[in-house]
């Protein structure tokens, strides 16, 4: 059906952009839960709007509730003030309860990326430690693909609804 | 940091640096490879790349007898850094629901 491939073709031009020179190391994490692992993927996945930080959003004004789908191919959103949804990603592969996969679609001036080959990934595994605990890892990784937006970071950083803004509010909730 | 910052804002602000740094996104390149197809002369874009590796957005190495320039990766430390910081948040909020919702 496919026809066959040639083995000494090269790189397509088009994808290398997608391919920044010097990846970026993942940010990686891991915690604990006392909790069982179908609870703990049942609470980070359909229960995301009970624990995810109200402050991050892309939204045009304050967010209401934060969805993830859960299926391959959900879309990732959010509902806002205004009544707007907005997309932030879509998740890439559902494997309940012990991993879930989503593009992160958020620009360096946080707005939604459609273009997948721009956008970084978030991998979530659950691995049962005992029938009530649950490690709990996440890998955030291609962040540099976001590279490809690196000349909106001027606004990103500058604007008071870009980066400083959210460091802002970051900094204010942190220390509440 | 702000210091940092304001050279990035700076060194992006030039529509030619934007161009420069948009084709290192795509692959390191030497310079006479960057001036292709640019309407400035070679010394001006060695002028633009001295500015975008003071801001820490490219970095260079020698190869054989020519520079290849490329993206700084540090200049994206802030989205990392960032991401840091929010998962570390957010996973301390899920922890805390995920516990204190748990089946009995």
């Amino acid at each position: 059906m496919t026809p066959p491939r040639n083995p000494t073709a090269t790189t397509s031009t088009s994808t290398d952009r997608a391919i920044a020179p010097e990846p970026i190391e993942p940010v990686r994490k891991a915690i604990t839960v006392n909790a069982p692992q179908a609870h703990a993927f049942q609470v980070f996945t359909d229960g995301i709007d009970r624990w995810w930080p109200r402050e991050h959003h892309i939204g045009s004004s304050p967010m209401v509730r934060i969805f993830l789908e859960p299926h391959e191919g959900g879309r990732c959103y959010s509902t806002q003030e205004d009544g707007t949804e907005c997309d932030w990603g879509s998740v890439l592969a559902w494997e309940p309860p012990s991993r879930v996969v989503f593009a992160w679609q958020i620009t360096t001036d946080w707005k939604f990326e459609k273009d997948l080959s721009k956008s970084s990934e978030v991998e979530m595994r659950f691995i049962p430690e005992s029938s009530t605990v649950t490690r709990v890892e996440l890998e955030h990784r291609h962040l540099e693909r976001h590279g490809a937006g690196a000349p909106g970071m001027r606004s990103a950083i500058d604007s008071p609804n870009g980066w400083g803004g959210m460091m802002r509010l970051y900094a204010a909730e942190a220390e509440r | 940091m702000k210091t940092y910052y304001a050279a990035q804002f700076d060194a992006m602000g030039d529509p030619m640096r934007r161009v420069i740094v948009e084709r290192l996104l795509a692959s390191p390149k030497p310079v006479g490879v960057l001036a292709r197809g640019l309407p400035i002369s070679r010394p001006a874009v060695s002028q633009h790349l001295r500015v975008l590796k003071a801001a820490r957005l490219v970095t260079d190495r020698a190869e054989g007898t020519r520079r290849i320039y490329a993206i700084d990766p540090q200049g994206f430390a802030a989205l990392r850094d960032y991401l840091d910081r929010f998962w570390t948040d957010a996973l301390a909020a899920f922890k805390q629901e995920a516990e204190s919702t748990k089946p009995r």
